[in-house]
């Protein structure tokens, strides 16, 4: 790909995130609730002692000089402090966003590994009972309200069967010393196989819980695809031509089925980054979702600001690597 | 350091040995600690964990009463002064010795403006009208008031200690992940929104003097684990992951007493809920209807039947477990045919329509109280807001004039009646959401900030609450309790009316 499309596809993040930080600030602007309030709570103060906490918060100057502050701050890297935290919110967030995006990914592994081979399987043999129970289960997995399925797996595998732990990320006598803040690399990185094993069990409920509503639409879009293209003539070229069956569906008729897989696993790994704060909850996973809802519930600005620009920075990321996968899978489609 | 820790705990749960399972206590928590330092937050869960590493001048025993922690003696001088001699050799985690510089410190940093780094410390406002803290020898300091503020002793459980040497070095950006106290416990390490592991600190001072017994705690280590969903939580304690959860939810209970290894614990909590009732706007500007409606409801049949019994039935504001709490209340019988004579007397004998403003979280109690009041011949309905929007709307006289009652409660940390009667019954007060305004409860209650007589005061506000009964500016609802489910293993420990998870005393069976 020509450098100059590339510098162009990032130029094109500009208005993106201009028009996103813009919406942010007008909802949180017309948002009702106070953060001093939330934070007083009952307790008595003098309207001194309120008038500093709102000073303290840059919260007494006007709407617009705080967005043009917030936009100066921010190209420099500074989001400013977190209300409740009382530091710097890139510092809050980067402590949780490797576990979000460690969850994140092995949710889409997940998904992606029942989904291909389930859809292919459900087109190759269509109508069958095969066909029929791939369906209904993916309509299933669409369906299963992550907080309930969460605490079902919980309640069989931690408490009756106590195979899986409960809750959080790692068992607390584990120790792994943080490089990357994946808790799964960081294990590899030092060698420490036990901790690792205790990552994936600690990993496996919310993980799961998480990939199948996207494994379920995968399914679906790969079984679709898949249909689509073993109707097309070259495939039946490919059959007169005598190529054995296997081959057919590997070789030529997966890599075209996948485009619109790529193009839905793409925006999934978006939205599960952004939307996973059920299933952080359930399992007291330390990721960014969970930390996101609590602040918009303490009308925490700074911090709901910074994450939601950094969710709209991966969702415009994700579809570019998209956009590049589909260039590999489809020499036609070009950039 | 650390990590020799954690391989001897490695060590010790891979053998699995029963001491090593025996020296442990580990909770289910509900939120992670916003950050470390003491002075720089408002929020309770963080004072909880917080106070697993810090000691106060002041903490409260089972009972509630405010006792001495660091202090070993004290005095009130004048009204506007006290003066605290500390305990001599209580040492810092980092093994440093607690002196009169230290206590100065923390106050300073709490109280004045922008003491912490440029900024101020959002706990400024629970230090009333501290003025300025002296020292006076190595272990001694003087606190001196602005005006008399009777609460002091009881506000003085909410501060922590920090040492200044620690806080000098690492700064207000350090003390938000870092720990140096003086508590029964000692950081080892904090995984943000995962766990907090700590170890017991062996040359802890021991505490209360007034609460037995005095010395190190007795476990090797806690482990704050957090779980905000309560379902997962409740299955952590079911599984034996963790010895204690807090927010026990209502609704498991019966599971958690079902399970020959865990109990339920329970203790009054201390906020008070209630339904405002517009004082400003006819008809609850009548008392008669206002006793009327509180005479309507079965508080009984609600706590037994919604709050699976974790509740106490209020007839006035305070807590039963309250400074100064009258006993002798007229009660607020459940008398629907007494409702409907005072409606009657006071011309309502066909009913009125009304609205009760509710969050959704208390939708199902609303609901039940409308469907009460219903029964006397009222026509009330429920209507379901934001938090908010309500709140606003109800704290300003303007806004709140269309309102009818307001669902609501109101948080007494301090357990005395300055913290929740003055801020929601005095005339214009913060959290007065029904706007009621009495010459003679202004006038006590004024009067009692700055009463210094204990018995005296102690009096003023038992008037005020039986004026306040009278007047029923309030549909007096109950003080629901705090629920915790507790693994059976576990001795010596009983859940706090403050909320404070207290486990220098705890033992493993």
């Amino acid at each position: 790909m020509p450098i100059a499309r590339f510098v162009e596809r990032i130029l094109h993040l500009i208005p993106v995130l201009a028009g996103v930080s813009v919406i942010v600030f007008l909802m949180i602007s017309l948002t009702p609730g106070d953060p001093v309030e939330i934070m007083l709570g009952d307790q008595r103060a003098t309207p001194e002692q309120v008038a500093s906490m709102r000073r303290d918060m840059g919260l007494d100057r006007p709407a617009v000089e705080r967005y043009f502050v917030f936009v100066t701050n921010a190209i420099r890297g500074d989001f400013g402090q977190s209300f409740f935290h009382r530091r710097p919110v890139s510092a809050v967030i980067s402590e949780r966003l490797p576990a979000t995006i460690e969850l994140t990914v092995a949710a889409m592994l997940i998904a992606i590994g029942l989904a291909i081979p389930l859809g292919v399987l459900a087109a190759v043999r269509r109508d069958t009972i095969l066909d029929r129970i791939a369906t209904v289960g993916s309509l299933f997995g669409v369906s299963l309200p992550g907080f309930w399925f969460g605490i079902l797996l919980i309640l069989f595998f931690a408490v009756q069967l106590q195979i899986l732990p409960v809750a959080g990320r790692l068992g607390y006598a584990m120790e792994v010393p943080a490089v990357t803040g994946f808790a799964l690399v960081d294990s590899l990185i030092a060698g420490r196989m036990d901790s690792f094993w205790e990552v994936l069990r600690h990993l496996a409920l919310p993980a799961f819980t998480l990939g199948l509503p996207s494994a379920a639409i995968l399914m679906r879009v790969t079984r679709s695809a898949m249909i689509e293209v073993l109707r097309a003539d070259y495939i039946t070229f490919a059959e007169a031509k005598g190529l054995s069956r296997a081959r057919i569906i590997g070789l030529h008729a997966l890599k075209n089925a996948l485009i619109p897989a790529v193009s839905v696993a793409a925006l999934e790994t978006g939205t599960l980054l952004g939307g996973n704060m059920v299933v952080e909850t359930v399992f007291g996973w330390p990721g960014l979702g969970r930390l996101v809802v609590e602040s918009i519930f303490a009308r925490n600005y700074p911090l709901v600001q910074a994450a939601v620009l950094l969710y709209a920075v991966t969702y415009v990321a994700l579809n570019f690597a998209a956009d590049l996968l589909y260039t590999v899978l489809n020499p036609r489609v070009r950039l | 350091m650390r990590t020799k820790f954690l391989r001897a705990l490695v060590g010790a749960v891979m053998l699995g040995t029963a001491g090593a399972q025996a020296a442990e206590i580990r909770i289910g928590f509900t939120q992670d600690a916003l950050t470390l330092d003491p002075g720089n937050h408002r929020s309770r869960e963080t004072e909880t964990i917080i106070r697993q590493m810090y000691d106060g001048l002041f903490t409260r025993n089972s009972r509630m009463e405010v006792v001495p922690e660091l202090i070993d003696t004290w005095r009130q001088v004048d009204p506007v002064t006290y003066e605290f001699t500390i305990h001599r050799g209580v040492r810092f985690h980092s093994g440093d010795e607690l002196t009169a510089e230290d206590i100065k410190f923390t106050f300073d940093r709490l109280t004045q403006t922008n003491a912490m780094d440029g900024q101020t410390s959002p706990r400024q406002s629970l230090l009333g009208p501290l003025r300025a803290v002296e020292v006076i020898g190595p272990y001694a300091v003087r606190f001196i008031l602005r005006e008399p503020w009777p609460i002091l002793t009881a506000m003085l459980p909410f501060q922590e200690v920090v040492s200044r040497r620690f806080v000098e070095r690492v700064g207000t950006a350090g003390m938000a992940t870092q720990a140096n106290g003086t508590g029964a416990f000692r950081l080892v390490e904090w995984r943000r929104g995962d766990s907090l592991i700590l170890e017991r600190f062996n040359d802890y001072f021991g505490g209360a003097r007034s609460i037995p017994p005095v010395g190190p705690a007795n476990v090797d280590r806690v482990i704050i684990r957090v779980i905000p969903e309560n379902a997962a939580r409740v299955a952590a304690l079911l599984s034996g992951s963790v010895e204690i959860i807090n927010e026990l939810p209502a609704s498991a209970i019966r599971q958690v007493e079902a399970n020959p290894n865990t109990r339920v614990a329970r203790v009054n909590g201390t906020r008070t809920f209630f339904i405002a009732f517009n004082n400003d706007r006819a008809p609850f500007n009548d008392p008669r209807v206002r006793r009327a409606m509180n005479h309507a409801i079965d508080r009984n049949l609600i706590i037994q039947r919604i709050l699976a019994d974790a509740a106490v039935p209020l007839n006035g504001v305070m807590s039963p477990d309250a400074f100064a709490f009258n006993r002798d209340l007229p009660e607020f019988t459940f008398d629907q045919a007494l409702a409907r004579r005072l409606l009657a007397e006071a011309g309502h004998a066909n009913g009125f329509e009304a609205v009760i403003d509710t969050q959704s979280a208390y939708r199902e109690i609303s609901e039940a109280i409308a469907s009460m009041l219903n029964r006397v011949g009222l026509r009330i309905r429920v209507q379901v807001w934001e938090g908010s929007v309500l709140t606003p709307i109800w704290q300003n006289a303007e806004r709140r004039r269309e309102r009818d009652m307001f669902f609501t409660s109101w948080g007494n940390g301090a357990l005395d009646p300055s913290d929740i009667m003055v801020p929601t019954l005095r005339t214009g007060g913060r959290g007065n959401s029904a706007g009621f305004s009495n010459a003679e409860v202004d006038q006590l209650l004024d009067a009692a900030e700055t009463e210094v007589d204990v018995n005296k005061r102690r009096d003023m506000y038992m008037r005020a609450q039986a004026i306040v009964n009278r007047e029923a500016p309030w549909l007096f609802l109950w003080l629901p309790q705090d629920l915790y489910g507790v693994s059976r293993r576990l001795q010596g420990w009983e859940p706090n009316a403050d909320s404070r998870i207290n486990l220098q005393r705890a033992t493993m069976r």
